[in-house]
């Protein structure tokens, strides 16, 4: 599975942040700042994982979610990251594989991308 | 003068709960005459009436004359019976006619829609139905069951379809009595939040009769998501901009190890903020919703575990201990009971400022899983612990030991605790430490 990170968020400053703890651990990093944009970069080529923001401009995480899901079906596993008062319930409302809620520590952003996207050659995620 | 006019009131109200002059039921006390009695004393008199004629006719001699007279007597007892007849019969329809005036005029001037379905028909409307479905007369109403739904598209809130076999009016005709809020769309297309009661027709000769009454909500319904989308928006708004300085704080201590003093101040100052954020949400939604969130069956000993080790991470002087030696099952809003524990757990530790022990237990009995949290701080000073769940009361306010916070967080826990069920109690000593308890219904079949 590829080792890049498709990190869908509005707030410019978080998403310069993800992109440098990202390429910093060495994940390939790309962005985009609303869902519209991301179906565009998905289409460039499908990401090892998203990191998906839930409240957004143009098209927001739900929308992005279900329009993604009808095109590529589970190709590649969706994170949510979101500031709502109940993250978990944000995630299972479309299905993600994962949540973090915001404000979050930058250990647990990395801990849960290692989870899904393991170093070549390390074991899969349990 | 206050006690006087309450002295007044309460005579007053005492006068007013005694019972009143017995009125019967209008609609409840039926036709003057009833057929059978009406009959029976038809036939009782007409007895009397030729027993009597009979007898007197036999004193007469003159068999000629008997004979006239008889005819007589039959000819002026038809006219007589025919007379009351047509009385008796005058009279019930006048009641009959009455009646269905009177309960017709009353269910037109109802404010409430209403709508008599019977089988695969609506058979009546009201005005107030014609009106809240936005329909040009009663007659668009009236007809075939299918027709009606297609027309007027109910859904639920939400704008998903329902079956038609889930619709107010078809569980009602399987005997369902039921309350439900729709989505429609009414006649001149605008769409509308209706809060619909259905139920079967009980009575004689009533089978396959629903009455369905229903009014707009779509006002209440606006308001509900305004809340909804303003607090999801606040949420979003004020926790951004923490989460980025958090993160950033946390991106520069990587990167210049010799600054993490100064950015652990920057990060723990943030948590605070967010602290405090939640506690502001927390209370806004609770006091804007009055009903229960999302219930789901849930291990608090699993909780605690997780609460416990959230807080550990921030409370580095302190030793955070856990007791729960079984899995405790509880049926709740996992994550509005989370913000519980970790309530309490902030307060023991921003109150046992020296640091030492903060001892979480979960235990399992007599049908209740009970949580506490105790500390070895400073304790509550005696005067001041009866106001301690009261909103905006801060114990330490205005003391050396005032650790700041907005006086939320306990008055959020016991709402919390009591809309699960629950209890919330305390044992304080000043100067040696609080225990603060809250106890929650095992689940059911959870096993003791």
């Amino acid at each position: 599975m590829s080792r890049s990170v498709l990190v869908v968020e509005d707030d410019l400053d978080l998403v310069g942040l993800m992109e440098m703890v990202l390429t910093d651990a060495g994940y390939e990093v790309r962005t985009a700042g609303d869902g519209r944009r991301a179906l565009e970069r998905v289409t460039e080529g499908m990401p090892g994982l998203v990191l998906l923001d839930m409240r957004m401009p143009v098209m927001n995480g739900w929308e992005f979610a279900r329009e993604f899901r009808s095109r590529y079906g589970r190709a590649c596993p969706i994170v949510v990251v979101t500031a709502a008062e109940n993250a978990q319930l944000r995630a299972a409302e479309i299905e993600a594989e994962g949540w973090l809620a915001k404000p979050f520590e930058l250990d647990d952003v990395l801990r849960l991308v290692a989870r899904f996207l393991p170093e070549r050659g390390a074991a899969p995620p349990a | 003068m206050e006690r006087t006019g309450a002295a007044a009131a309460d005579s007053g109200s005492a006068q007013g709960i005694s019972p009143p002059a017995a009125v019967r039921s209008r609609w409840g006390r039926g036709l003057p005459w009833t057929p059978p009695r009406a009959v029976i004393a038809y036939a009782a008199v007409g007895l009397c009436w030729f027993v009597v004629a009979g007898r007197a006719l036999s004193l007469v001699r003159d068999a000629a004359l008997r004979d006239e007279l008889w005819t007589a007597q039959g000819v002026a007892f038809v006219l007589l019976s025919a007379a009351l007849l047509l009385e008796l019969v005058r009279r019930a329809r006048r009641g009959l006619l009455g009646l269905g005036t009177e309960v017709r005029a009353a269910v037109e001037s109802m404010l409430d829609g209403v709508l008599v379905v019977d089988g695969g028909e609506v058979v009546e409307a009201n005005r107030a139905a014609v009106e809240l479905l936005g329909a040009g007369g009663k007659d668009e109403l009236l007809g075939d069951l299918e027709l009606f739904v297609a027309r007027f598209q109910p859904r639920t809130t939400e704008g998903s379809p329902l079956p038609a076999s889930e619709l107010p009016i078809a569980r009602a005709l399987r005997g369902e009595r039921v309350t439900q809020e729709l989505a429609v769309r009414r006649g001149d297309g605008q769409e509308v939040v209706l809060s619909v009661a259905a139920a079967p027709v009980v009575g004689q000769g009533a089978r396959g009769l629903v009455v369905i009454v229903f009014r707009d909500v779509s006002a209440a319904h606006r308001l509900e998501s305004m809340r909804d989308e303003f607090l999801a928006t606040a949420a979003h708004e004020l926790k951004t901009p923490l989460a980025v300085v958090k993160a950033y704080a946390q991106l520069v201590q990587r990167r210049a190890p010799a600054e993490a003093p100064a950015l652990a101040v920057v990060e723990r100052q943030v948590d605070r903020m967010t602290r405090l954020v939640q506690h502001l949400l927390d209370a806004s939604r609770l006091r804007l919703d009055p009903g229960a969130g999302p219930t789901e069956r849930f291990d608090l000993a699993g909780l605690a575990a997780e609460v416990v080790e959230g807080v550990r991470r921030a409370a580095t002087r302190h030793d955070l201990q856990l007791r729960a030696p079984a899995p405790a099952l509880v049926q709740g809003d996992r994550e509005r009971v989370a913000r519980v524990l970790r309530s309490l757990l902030d307060n023991a530790v921003r109150f046992s400022p020296r640091g030492g022990p903060v001892v979480t237990s979960v235990e399992l009995g007599g049908g209740e899983v009970v949580v506490s949290v105790a500390d070895q701080g400073l304790g509550i000073p005696e005067d001041r612990q009866a106001r301690i769940f009261e909103r905006y009361y801060r114990a330490h306010a205005g003391t050396a030991d005032d650790y700041g916070g907005l006086g939320l967080s306990l008055d959020t826990s016991r709402e919390i605790v009591s809309r699960h069920g629950g209890r919330i109690w305390f044992e304080s000593t000043p100067g040696r430490g609080s225990t603060f308890r809250f106890s929650l219904p095992a689940a059911q079949g959870a096993g003791a």
